[in-house]
């Protein structure tokens, strides 16, 4: 069977600024702000009562009540309710593989016109009943006489009533994600005084956006929310490095203004093929071109958590023809400073190419004058599986409004994972 | 008309004392006890600049079904102006007493939707009283306005029982109601009246528990009507445009805690709505959205 692949076009996106946990956000559920964001992106491109291929979605924290969160959030919105639906979690790889999902079903002409989008509350969070407890609850319920019921619930003890709130650590490891980007900071010799500066670079980018109007048909206000309640104009490199270190000890160089801040939020973007753009009048901003998912054995091996970027990128690359240089845009989400300054400093390693890549050369050097030119998720904050959604949208507008080229999107994820993709724009 | 300025929201807990005065026999002689009055005081009460409190405004779209949005839901306004309402109810002149008084008919129309952000300005006023066939009604107008543009307006039709209605013919029988098809069975707590009542304000004892509702003369706790209607709108969320009228008649009282089923079909005068029992196929309330032109495009 021979098929004729299809450009799958990035039409724009939708949304709601990012809050800081258990601020403006506290009250909202994961349901209510991806319908939110989704509600914007409805209006924005006149979709009330389309049917739309799908729409793909999902969250890294979810209660188990929001089963299918993205069908219920397109049951109550204003799309078709014959829109199908489904979730995907890939930890903070979860927006950007929604995108890839979405687009790759474009391009094989399975649909016309689909959503992906993410959403992510550290506020509303999942706690559950402490894993001792739901045992002795599962037996209690499985006991057939009191007596019996009585003898597994004198077993439980006060310990067990303790409910576990989600940890941002690797069931694996026990090292949270922060810890780990230490070692690996360490292990490069990446300095602080170097996150400090891509911090506030990524401040001071964001600020910038806002200021000249470039966040207007991208965001649309939540709850009071008008802009990313973590941005911080003002922020400078002296300020920042006045921070105690959180991660790495005493010593340490991994502070809580060059580490994402927990976030809620929600983003949406609208994927389809150009002729169905075209038909209803809407703008091509950027093609979603190439996609590579890579992953590193952080457990056994000696690969650093955050370190999958890395290689999947490279990957990527040779199946593209392309290089790294030949990129005109990059946005490389900031985890931490120190996880984008890593695999910067990887990719300029020959040793690295060499050894882990099986490469002759290094990478490549990455122009910062080019990275997260609108600012990234230190500035904007990191509701896990939102900022995909966040990146797609802002570069594939960024790389029109530039009047085309090409984009690098870069994402990394826990469990050692990486997201990357590289979006094309012919420009206005 | 009169107009009241106020400076903030009456607290609705410290007005009930006046709302049950009516109903301590003697006490309605008492100029300060609603109740006396024969016609409605041509008064319209006002507050200006209201702000929405989005934790209350959470609060409220969970017990309602509601998603917590950049827009209110349509009945959200009615919660602002509820203390207006019973301020308005329980001045001296006002001729019915609050307590026993029961919603019949609501209607809401909202040109625009009402932004979480948006300061409101809140105007409530009453209609002068019209007999009824069981007896006398009269109904609070309700609006909100931005930027002094009417965007959303409430007709509440209150009834008093017994009273004054006997002279008059009565109405056309009530029009036959459509059969729709069953979408959903909500069931209903027993604590439902208390957490709403919590939330609205509303803490009228026939919603509260079973004793305080048997007082009044009904057999157990009743659901509020204007969460009941809130329920239907949640429940068709997506499918009405931003502007439009929403008209509602409270049939039989649904009693709690219960088992209700919701109705609802699309028909060429709009989009019809029901909640009955789910066992008996007793009415509880039969309702219309009607799409409206937008007020700004």
């Amino acid at each position: 069977m021979t098929q004729k692949l299809r450009r799958a076009a990035i039409v724009g996106g939708n949304r709601i600024p990012f809050a800081r946990s258990n601020s403006t956000y506290a009250e909202a559920s994961n349901q209510d702000m991806l319908a939110a964001a989704l509600e914007g992106l409805v209006s924005r491109y006149g979709l009330e009562g389309e049917r739309l291929g799908e729409v793909v979605a999902g969250a890294v924290l979810k209660h188990s009540r929001d089963r299918d969160l993205t069908r219920e959030t397109v049951l109550g919105s204003r799309l078709s309710p014959e829109t199908p639906a489904y979730d995907v979690q890939q930890a903070c790889g979860t927006g950007l593989e929604a995108a890839i999902l979405v687009a790759n079903k474009v391009a094989l002409g399975q649909i016309d016109v689909g959503i992906a989008g993410g959403v992510d509350t550290t506020s509303d969070a999942p706690i559950s009943v402490n894993d001792d407890l739901r045992r002795i609850l599962i037996d209690l319920n499985r006991q057939k006489t009191n007596a019996g019921r009585l003898r597994t619930l004198a077993g439980v003890r006060p310990g067990q009533l303790v409910p576990d709130f989600p940890r941002n650590a690797e069931p694996r490891t026990g090292l949270s994600m922060g810890e780990h980007q230490a070692i690996t900071a360490a292990r490069w010799g990446i300095t602080r005084a170097a996150q400090d500066e891509l911090t506030a670079a990524s401040h001071t980018n964001l600020a910038a956006a806002y200021d000249r109007g470039f966040m207007n048909d991208l965001m649309q206000p939540y709850l009071g929310q008008e802009r990313d309640q973590n941005l911080r104009p003002d922020s400078t490199v002296e300020k920042l490095a006045k921070l105690k270190p959180v991660f790495g000890g005493p010593d340490g160089t991994m502070t809580a203004g060059n580490s994402t801040p927990l976030s809620d939020g929600a983003s949406t973007v609208l994927i389809a093929s150009e002729e169905w753009a075209k038909e209803k009048g809407l703008p091509v901003l950027a093609y979603l071109s190439h996609a590579e998912t890579a992953a590193v054995d952080y457990v056994g091996g000696d690969e650093g958590l955050l370190m999958a970027p890395a290689y999947a990128v490279p990957r990527m690359l040779a199946r593209a023809g392309l290089t790294l240089e030949e990129l005109d845009l990059y946005e490389l989400h900031e985890a931490f400073a120190a996880q984008v300054l890593t695999t910067l400093a990887a990719w300029e390693d020959p040793v690295f190419a060499r050894e882990k890549l099986g490469l002759d050369a290094a990478v490549g050097t990455v122009d910062r004058t080019k990275l997260n030119v609108n600012g990234g998720s230190l500035a904007a904050g990191h509701p896990f599986a939102a900022t995909g959604g966040r990146i797609v949208a802002s570069l594939a507008k960024e790389l029109h409004a530039r009047g085309g080229g090409k984009g690098l999107i870069s994402v990394c994820a826990a469990g050692g994972q990486g997201v990357v993709a590289i979006l094309e724009s012919e420009g206005v | 008309m009169s107009e009241q300025t106020l400076s903030g929201s009456p607290g609705t807990l410290a007005l009930y004392p006046r709302a049950v005065a009516p109903l301590i026999p003697g006490l309605s002689r008492l100029p300060f006890v609603p109740g006396r009055g024969k016609t409605v005081p041509t008064r319209e009460l006002v507050l200006e600049d209201v702000s929405v409190d989005p934790e209350h405004l959470a609060r409220y779209a969970r017990v309602c079904g509601f998603r917590l949005a950049a827009t209110l839901p349509a009945t959200y306004p009615h919660m602002l102006a509820f203390g207006l309402h019973m301020k308005l109810m329980t001045r001296g002149d006002f001729p019915f007493a609050p307590v026993g008084l029961v919603h019949i008919e609501n209607t809401i129309t909202q040109r625009q939707a009402l932004r979480t952000t948006d300061r409101l300005e809140i105007r409530v006023s009453a209609t002068q009283p019209e007999p009824h066939p069981k007896g006398r009604t009269f109904a609070f107008l309700t609006e909100a306005r931005v930027d002094g543009e009417v965007l959303w307006e409430e007709r509440s039709t209150m009834l008093r029982r017994g009273g004054g209605g006997g002279d008059v013919r009565r109405p056309p029988s009530r029009p036959k109601q459509p059969d729709l098809p069953a979408r959903a069975q909500w069931t209903l707590p027993g604590g439902l009246g208390r957490r709403y009542g919590s939330v609205s304000g509303d803490r009228n004892p026939i919603h509260l528990t079973g004793l305080t509702a048997r007082l009044f003369g009904f057999d157990s706790a009743i659901a509020h009507g204007m969460w009941t209607k809130a329920r239907c709108l949640a429940a068709l969320e997506g499918r009405y445009p931003t502007a439009f009228r929403a008209e509602v008649a409270f049939r039989q009282p649904i009693k709690l805690p219960g088992r209700v089923t919701f109705a609802s079909e699309e028909r060429p005068s709009g989009l019809r709505f029901a909640v009955r029992d789910t066992k008996r196929g007793t009415p509880h309330l039969d309702g219309t959205l009607t799409r409206l032109e937008r007020a700004h495009t």
